[in-house]
């Protein structure tokens, strides 16, 4: 460096050393023009050079202390002036970091230790300067100072990196990658457990206690309460209004968005936890618990918590070996692996007519593995339970509707794990339970339905031992009472030729069936009672209701037992059938089988022969004639999807098919307009008269109010069954 | 000897070979996953699968799905929408129709008027769960449940979306829910199928349900479902013949099984093996179906709870007892239908009939389950194939209308098995017609239905003519905020 250039830079460095000790002494009175800013905030880029140039300065500057080296002034001259260099950056950016922290949003401690520590290497690089070429400098000398510089350094640049990026900015993703442990749900607090953890990963890198953006700080729920210099963060109650929501709802491209652009932002969720928390009076100490079930900040709050129920059950005893596994399993008794890689087992065994004891003693071999035992509905005994108390690690024991009473329990109360024991069903009584029960260590649910135990003493219980659940019988409406279903009819079909004895019966035991044959309906008084002994021989309607002490009567119900005393030899289609509605074809019409209602059910249609476009013309054969004096068809009448009956039914008979006589003409009544669904019995009576050739001929009604004109519109017919009597 | 073993040779195909092979190798991993300790080391390979265990330690052991069959309407039943009431009548706006498809039922309508429920909603229990007057039981056990209001799926006609629902896909000739989670479990019982399937239907407009459904697809037939009827023979065929006594019985079946034997031993088809197994369970269902079908035994006070319909066979309250009855005894899987939900037209009188059915059968079952303390591990799950739309088909009046069907949103309930009790998830707008809040998707239920039950749905597979099978296909996330 030529010398007039170093006369300068050391007047420079006098110069600076000056103004950087006002800055420091009088910062507080000085206001910084708002064109200067700018220079603070090359602080951070122009921080780099003086580090470097400083540590080669003093590195350099050990040379000649070395043992072995020659003079060499051209090299030393040189580390002294990047000393020279190094200590003018330094000032520079002292002044600069000190223009910087007159700017919002800097103060705290990190700032007052990174404002002296800058300092100090300015004004300790410049006195090493001045000092690097007096006699005294030497070894011991230098080697001190040059390592305290560059400790200051280091220092210094530590805190300024606290300042910029937050503490831990260097290791935090590796902090982030170590799972928090979850706070079980019981015990969570909202703003402890769910807000301030985002507060502190979203908000806090800018607004804590060091560096306080906004004059904001999420340190501690004093500074949020407190808000920041454009007000206070929310009003309780009022996320609308609350700066801190419309901050985060700002879109991305505002200046006033928050978290800024560049930083993480916060999730959906999160966005809704704050929302909620505010709506929710912004509470510091509620529990999650507190809250609804429903409650939007509970349900979203939960997906952060651990489940009440989500302790792991980790079983620390070895494996089974497979071949006594294999070998213990049998048709009536299934031991199956809990889960893979868990060597618990799960045992079941089945049959009330084969158990014996020696089913449980074979488990002998595995007696440390089995952690759930069902032995639902066996006769086992109370000492049978002397042989489940060696399975050790069993979790759960299901003996409902098991001979077991209280006394055999205590046979098991040893059982250190036990935590689920199902006692519905069983002889177990209320004395003695208390103290049986008391002995158990682990008990978390007793299932108590259907045994002797009254719900006053089971809810003593519930008093007694507050951490097991019991669970009793479930009662819908004790004072309810209910209406019986209607009777049911046992005949497997209706239809008969001579005479059918008539077979009603109802499900629930105790019931009483009363019933008419004429049409009335049944009463509870003067209707006779059914006893299995009616017989009806002509076609019958029977209506049937039934009683019984503490119910409702059912409905009324009422089935048609119809009459058919010929079936015709052979049977012949001269139309074609509905391409839906085929059923059996011309098999329909005499094979017993009655349909409901329900044209389109797919499992019932196939009973039901339909025509809409055509005539339904049926022939009939009968190898020897038969004396003829009524005709009937049952049919399906539902006005609404256009299933009428027939406009009119002709019967034609005779000795062969070229003497037909028109023998009767019926014309069924119409139903009303959206009349109900419904099934119907048509008939024609005539004079008897001896025929072994028949031609049924049904014709569909037309339907006049069908808009397309041009087209055939008439309405279906649907026939099951015919009569002839 | 050399012809025997050259025929046995020709007739092993490559494919049989290499499936032995893979049998093999399988019941080595198999002892490893009984025995972690077996190799020394702890089994690190999550890809080994076993049928028949649990990937993990399962919150339910068993599952009961009351299948609604024909779509149940989530307006008059769940989801209450006191906006979509007030705005009956008006016009759905565009923007909430979207490009929703519609079905050939509504395609040709002109307009589309909202129509809100003819029934009134009351909240129930602590956790305030919104449900109709329709279903008073159900209502009284709403803490037990948790509603997922927000559940959707892709088809928009019955069979398909029956089919997706109840196998993943819509095409049929997958396995069942049950078929896949017999082969994913085992059977817990050795004398009854591991699937079993109950259906029932009201009165109102049904829509079939069809065999193809308890299917095991691909699968081996052991875990297809077997259909338990009504009367006298509850299972097809299981009865002896009149005249064949039961020691004639055993021994037929024990000279027919040495003769499959033979018959195994030469050809090698895992078939045959499957049929030796299922003519043995069939001769144990002889004397356990009818033990768990006899219903006379229940005493009042199950009845009571029920309702009187329970003795009748063949009744959705009957087949929810039976359902118990069998879950108990250890089977995986039962599947009710209950058909008649299809409600186009003479939506309220049909409905409200239809609710009546199932509502105190669907209410008992869960707390029966509860007071025996089977809850926690039996899975109740309650829902349709897809939902209803928000507005009216076919005429409006005020007595009268109809829904169409609604693939976007609808709600199906859960109990026990380790879903939150108590808990209403996923939302849908005002007038409940999109989702707004956490939809879940078909394979996103099918996956949590899987994980209850200790399996992973992406490692329950089963490879197909080249392809690896999953029942939630290449899709399906756990909802984990339902699981408890």
């Amino acid at each position: 460096m030529n010398n007039k250039l170093s006369v300068v830079a050391r007047q420079a460095l006098i110069v600076l050393n000056v103004f950087a000790l006002f800055l420091l002494l009088f910062s507080k009175y000085i206001v910084l023009p708002f064109w200067m800013q700018p220079l603070g905030r090359m602080h951070p880029a122009l921080l780099h050079f003086p580090i470097v140039v400083l540590i080669l300065g003093v590195i350099m500057g050990l040379r000649r202390f070395a043992v072995n080296q020659q003079a060499n002034t051209s090299f030393d001259g040189y580390a002294r002036n990047l000393l020279l260099v190094g200590a003018l950056l330094a000032g520079t950016t002292v002044i600069m970091g000190l223009f910087l922290s007159r700017e919002e949003g800097y103060s705290g401690e990190v700032l007052v230790w990174h404002k002296w520590s800058g300092a100090s290497i300015f004004f300790m690089s410049s006195a090493m300067y001045w000092i690097n070429d007096k006699p005294w400098f030497k070894k011991a000398v230098a080697w001190s100072s040059g390592l305290v510089l560059i400790a200051v350094i280091l220092f210094t640049g530590h805190y300024g990196g606290v300042l910029s990026h937050g503490e831990n900015f260097i290791i935090q993703p590796i902090l982030a990658n170590i799972q928090k442990p979850l706070v079980p749900i019981e015990k969570a607090i909202v703003y402890d457990d769910i807000i301030y953890p985002i507060f502190s990963a979203k908000c806090a890198s800018c607004h804590n206690l060091q560096k306080q953006k906004g004059e904001l700080s999420f340190a501690d729920s004093f500074s949020i309460k407190k808000g920041g210099k454009t007000g206070k963060l929310f009003v309780a109650g009022n996320p609308e209004i609350s700066l801190l929501l419309q901050r985060v709802h700002l879109p991305m491209d505002d200046e006033k968005h928050m978290p800024p652009t560049n930083r993480a932002q916060l999730s959906p969720d999160e966005i809704n936890l704050l929302g909620w928390w505010v709506k929710n009076q912004a509470s510091f100490t509620q529990k999650v618990l507190e809250l609804s079930p429903t409650d939007p900040l509970r349900q979203l709050a939960s997906k952060m918590l651990k489940g009440p129920e989500a302790v792991e059950d980790n079983f620390d005893f070895s494996a089974a070996d497979e071949k006594i596994v294999a070998k213990l399993n049998s048709d009536y008794r299934v031991i199956l692996p809990v889960a893979k890689e868990s060597p618990g087992l799960d045992v079941r065994i089945y049959n009330k007519d084969i158990y014996t004891v020696k089913q449980l003693e074979e488990l002998g071999e595995i007696k440390n593995q089995v952690v759930s035992l069902s032995l639902a509905k066996l006769p086992v005994k109370n000492e049978d339970l002397n042989k489940v108390s060696m399975f050790e690690n069993l979790r759960k024991l299901d003996i409902n509707f098991t001979e077991v009473n209280t006394s055999g329990l205590a046979a098991i109360s040893s059982l250190k794990y036990l935590n689920t024991l199902c006692l519905s069903g069983t002889k177990i009584s209320s004395s003695g339970f208390k103290e049986v029960l008391g002995k158990f260590k682990n008990l978390a649910t007793v299932t108590l339905w259907s045994t002797s135990l009254s719900a006053q003493e089971i809810s003593q219980l519930q008093k007694t031992f507050k951490n097991i659940n019991f669970v009793e019988g479930f009662v819908i409406d004790e004072t309810a009472k209910l209406k019986l279903n209607p009777p049911q009819v046992k005949n497997k079909s209706l239809v008969f030729s001579s005479s059918i004895d008539v077979a009603l019966f109802h499900p629930i035991n105790g019931t009483e069936i009363r019933y008419t044959i004429d049409g009335t309906e049944p009463d509870s008084i003067s209707s006779p009672v059914f006893n299995n002994s009616t017989d009806i021989s002509k076609t019958t309607n029977v209506k049937a209701k039934a009683f019984k002490q503490g119910w409702y009567s059912s409905d009324v119900v009422e089935f048609s037992y119809l009459k058919n005393s010929f079936v015709p030899d052979s049977t012949t289609l001269l139309c074609q059938l509905n391409s839906r509605h085929l059923a059996e074809g011309a098999n329909t019409f005499f094979n017993k089988k009655l349909g409901v209602i329900g044209a389109n059910n797919p499992a019932w249609a196939n009973y039901w022969a339909a025509v809409r476009d055509n005539d339904l013309i049926l022939e009939c054969i009968f190898k020897s004639p038969i004396t003829l004096s009524s005709f009937g068809m049952h049919i399906m009448v539902e006005e609404v999807t256009g299933i009428y009956p027939p406009k009119t039914v002709e019967i034609w008979g005779g000795d062969n098919p070229k003497s037909l006589r028109l023998i009767t003409k019926i014309s069924p009544k119409q139903p009303e307009k959206e009349e109900k669904v419904s099934l119907k019995f048509v008939e024609g009576v005539f004079a008897s008269r001896k025929v072994s050739y028949l031609k049924i001929v049904a014709k569909p009604t037309v339907n006049l109010n069908a808009k397309d004109k041009t087209k055939k519109n008439n309405y279906f017919i649907l026939v099951d069954e015919m009569f002839l009597n | 000897m050399d012809k025997n073993f050259f025929e046995q040779g020709f007739s092993t195909t490559r494919r049989r070979f290499l499936s032995t092979m893979g049998m093999g190798v399988g019941s080595v991993a198999l002892g490893s996953l009984l025995m972690p300790d077996l190799f020394g080391g702890k089994n690190t390979d999550d890809n080994a699968f076993a049928p028949g265990i649990p990937h993990f330690a399962p919150k339910a052991k068993r599952v009961i799905y009351l299948f609604q069959n024909g779509a149940p309407s989530q307006q008059e039943l769940f989801d209450y929408k006191p906006k979509l009431r007030e705005l009956t009548g008006q016009e759905i706006p565009p923007s909430v129709r979207g490009t929703q498809r519609l079905t050939g039922m509504t395609s040709g309508q002109s307009t589309f008027p909202l129509v809100g429920s003819f029934v009134d909603f009351k909240q129930h229990g602590q956790s305030g769960a919104w449900v109709s007057d329709l279903l008073p039981y159900t209502a009284k056990i709403a803490d037990e449940l948790c509603f997922v209001k927000s559940i959707y799926t892709e088809a928009i006609n019955h069979d398909p979306a029956l089919t997706f629902l109840q196998t993943g896909a819509q095409q049929g000739n997958r396995p069942s829910m049950g078929s896949w989670l017999s082969y994913g479990l085992g059977s817990e019982n050795k004398n009854l199928p591991a699937f079993t399937v109950l259906l029932s239907r009201g009165i109102g407009n049904g829509q079939g349900v069809y065999s193809k459904l308890w299917s095991n697809g691909f699968l081996d037939s052991v875990h297809q479902g077997v259909q338990f009827s009504k009367g006298e023979d509850p299972v097809l065929y299981i009865k002896d013949n009149d005249g064949i006594k039961r020691n004639e019985r055993r021994e037929m079946l024990d000279n027919l099984s040495e003769l499959n034997s033979l018959s195994y031993n030469q050809f090698g088809d895992p078939e045959i093996a499957t049929r030796i197994k299922q003519y043995e369970m069939a001769y144990r269902m002889q004397t356990a179906v009818p033990e768990v079908m006899d219903l006379s035994k229940e005493p009042d006070s199950i009845v009571n709870m029920y309702g009187p319909d329970c003795l009748v066979p063949g009744t959705f309250a009957a087949n929810c007892l039976l359902a118990r009855k069998l879950s108990e005894k250890g089977v995986r899987f039962v599947q009710l239908y209950h058909q008649g939900w299809d409600q186009h037209g003479n939506l309220p009188f049909e409905i409200a009939s239809q609710a009546k059915d199932v509502d105190q059968a669907s209410a008992a079952l869960v707390m029966d389950l509860k007071q025996r303390g089977l809850l926690d591990e039996t899975l109740v799950i309650w829902g349709g194939e897809f939902g209803r739309t928000s507005f009216t088909q076919g005429k409006l009046t005020k007595e009268n209308y109809g829904r169409d069907h609604h693939p976007r949103c609808f709600t199906v309930w859960m109990a026990g098995g380790g879903i939150k009790p108590g808990i209403t998830y996923g939302e849908t707008d005002e007038l409940g017609y999109n989702i707004i809040k956490d939809p879940v998707h078909v394979h996103d239920f099918q996956a949590t239905v899987l994980n209850q039950l200790g399996l992973d749905h992406e490692k329950l597979i089963f490879k197909h003519l080249g392809r690896r099978y999953k029942l939630t296909d290449v899709s399906g996330k756990v909802v984990r905020d339902i699981i408890g």
